[in-house]
């Protein structure tokens, strides 16, 4: 019991990483992307390669995961300087693709679609650390920074910048604000960030393949996002927890058909989001500020019908 | 004569892409709502025949109650879900999560009926002949490429003649245009819903005979859909008939260069490509702004 718990605590650290970061550019720099399991995957595959064949230390494999993330986020900063809403998302969503691909093809460095196997575990000092006891402390750790981080950011002049660029991007310009280099870096660090989460997973099972990179994997840290509060500090924590405490809590109901237990799982997930966005659009945490709270929901004017052109 | 085989193929995925697409890319040009869940209305469409196949009812009735079960799954997702989250003005993400989650539990309930594996209809359509030295072709080749002309013709005409098609070019370039002629949005809105999710049935009948059905095939169809719609520009027609063909044709040839693994990042590569290089499509208006 002990050991599911801890086990359930680093998923939800790691996941909880992902939906901070992805949170970070959707609901600061109203960069909505359908690409975030790309940097979990680039990072999970870069640090499993890096400690497969030069070192399984995490001060190696950390920044190896980072830097490469960022570098290759440039390809998702590009459409964001180009393009917004629907556009932007479906550029997004071919990235998500075009990367699923690459993950399950390139053989020589993911190992396709069997992944890789024997990943050896995350050093800290020399020291390995076994899973999950003494995981979990780690996995927290990088949590309290990239929230530590982010925290920094959105509240420092780069987060004001980005919010300005959310809620108007021609007004943040008039003011000066360089909006192409603002939206490059939020996208970069965001990458990069996600990046520790891909790091982690690979260290903590020690196998991965293409199955956790997907676009269904994408659209759940979306979701954690969504209904836990977009633009929120604590939201996406909080959706992250749900959403991965929901199908263990599920189990419990000893009703339900044991051999249909996963579909009942997905519908009552799927329905759950339906319904959730219908009855309470905003999230589960409310925005915090009292300005925030008197502003209709979360920018709606760009995707209200028939308001492009 | 490789090449002549990958173009003649081409054009078949490029023929049910379009048909798959059309319906996704009216309703979305019209309505402006990221209609995720098309995939599933095309997924329930196709079982459903297949159901009244293997019922014995044959193929017509199969086609008509295949052709009820997707209207009624489309307007049923625009006024249950869609007309509410649009009343306090939803943002596209919302309504984008609550397609999708219908999606899922649509796929996992189809799974729950007719299970997770393959199934299809055996037809002689999908024999090839061989039309000459190693060139082979399935007759459902000529009827997806005879369906792309019938309901592109039939919806065109539908669009300019009709009052409805008329209201429904109106709705795309001005909702609030449409209140000051005395039209009802909403009511158009359906009508959107009903004859978008309606253009599902071709493709799926064609995909039932064909290549047959798994439950999670309808975020392929979405992606599909989404790609060609963007491809060929928002709100055009034309566009989305030529992305479909652009797009079957690209994924196929490639072939030539690739191997058939990465045929599907083709697509992919073309639509992100498209977005960054020409964000209004091959015949849209420039909307990205």
């Amino acid at each position: 019991m002990e050991a599911y718990l801890l086990n359930l605590g680093v998923l939800i650290a790691i996941y909880a990483i992902l939906a901070i970061t992805l949170n970070f550019i959707m609901g600061y720099a109203g960069i909505f992307s359908l690409a975030h399991a790309v940097f979990f995957g680039i990072g999970a595959y870069v640090a499993a390669v890096v400690s497969m064949h030069v070192s399984a230390s995490i001060f190696v494999t950390m920044p190896a995961a980072m830097l490469a993330a960022a570098v290759l986020s440039l390809a998702l900063a590009l459409p964001a300087l180009r393009v917004r809403g629907e556009y932007f998302v479906a550029a997004s969503l071919g990235l998500q693709m075009f990367a699923v691909t690459v993950f399950s093809e390139w053989k020589s460095f993911t190992g396709g679609l069997g992944g890789l196997v024997g990943i050896p575990a995350v050093k800290i000092f020399g020291q390995e650390v076994y899973r999950p006891a003494s995981f979990f402390p780690i996995a927290l750790a990088v949590l309290a920074a990239v929230v530590a981080i982010t925290q920094i950011l959105v509240r420092s002049s780069f987060g004001r910048s980005l919010t300005a660029i959310r809620d108007s991007e021609s007004a943040a310009e008039g003011f000066g604000k360089n909006v192409p280099l603002i939206k490059t870096i939020s996208v970069v660090i965001s990458a990069a960030l996600a990046a520790t989460a891909g790091v982690l997973y690979a260290g903590y099972m020690s196998f991965i393949n293409v199955e956790s990179f997907t676009l269904d994997n994408s659209v759940l840290i979306m979701a954690m996002v969504i209904i836990g509060g977009t633009g929120t500090s604590w939201g996406p924590v909080v959706g992250a927890a749900l959403l991965l405490l929901l199908p263990g809590l599920l189990s419990y109901l000893s009703f339900l058909p044991q051999a249909d237990i996963g579909a009942i799982q997905q519908i009552i997930y799927g329905l759950g989001m339906a319904a959730l966005m219908i009855f309470r659009p905003g999230g589960l945490v409310r925005r915090g500020s009292p300005q925030r709270k008197a502003r209709p929901k979360a920018a709606p004017t760009r995707a209200k019908r028939g308001a492009v052109q | 004569m490789l090449w002549l085989q990958l173009t003649i193929t081409g054009l078949q995925t490029g023929a049910l892409y379009a048909l798959t697409a059309v319906g996704f890319s009216l309703i979305f040009g019209t309505t402006r709502v990221f209609h995720f869940a098309h995939g599933a209305a095309f997924v329930l469409a196709a079982y459903v025949f297949y159901w009244a196949d293997q019922a014995g009812l044959g193929i017509a009735v199969g086609v008509i109650l295949a052709a009820l079960a997707a209207m009624a799954f489309g307007v049923a997702m625009d006024r249950i879900v869609y007309a509410p989250i649009q009343r306090h003005e939803g943002s596209f993400f919302t309504v984008f999560v609550a397609s999708f989650g219908v999606g899922i539990a649509v796929q996992n309930i189809v799974g729950m009926v007719f299970g997770r594996s393959f199934v299809t209809i055996n037809t002689p359509l999908s024999n090839s002949v061989e039309l000459m030295s190693g060139v082979y072709v399935a007759p459902l080749t000529w009827i997806a490429i005879f369906c792309v002309a019938v309901f592109f013709g039939a919806l065109q005409l539908f669009l300019r003649r009709t009052h409805t098609g008329v209201a429904l070019r109106a709705l795309a370039d001005s909702p609030e245009l449409i209140r000051v002629f005395g039209l009802d949005p909403r009511r158009i809105s359906a009508a959107a819903f009903a004859l978008g999710s309606l253009l599902v049935v071709p493709g799926a009948v064609i995909t039932a005979l064909g290549s047959g059905l798994n439950p999670a095939l309808g975020s392929h169809v979405m992606l599909i859909s989404l790609a060609a719609t963007i491809v060929g520009g928002i709100g055009s027609i034309n566009g989305v008939l030529v992305a479909g063909f652009v797009l079957g044709l690209a994924e196929n040839l490639s072939q030539i260069f690739v191997q058939s693994q990465w045929s599907e990042a083709v697509t992919f590569a073309i639509l992100f490509l498209v977005i960054l290089l020409k964000p209004a499509g091959l015949f849209g208006r420039i909307q990205a702004r």
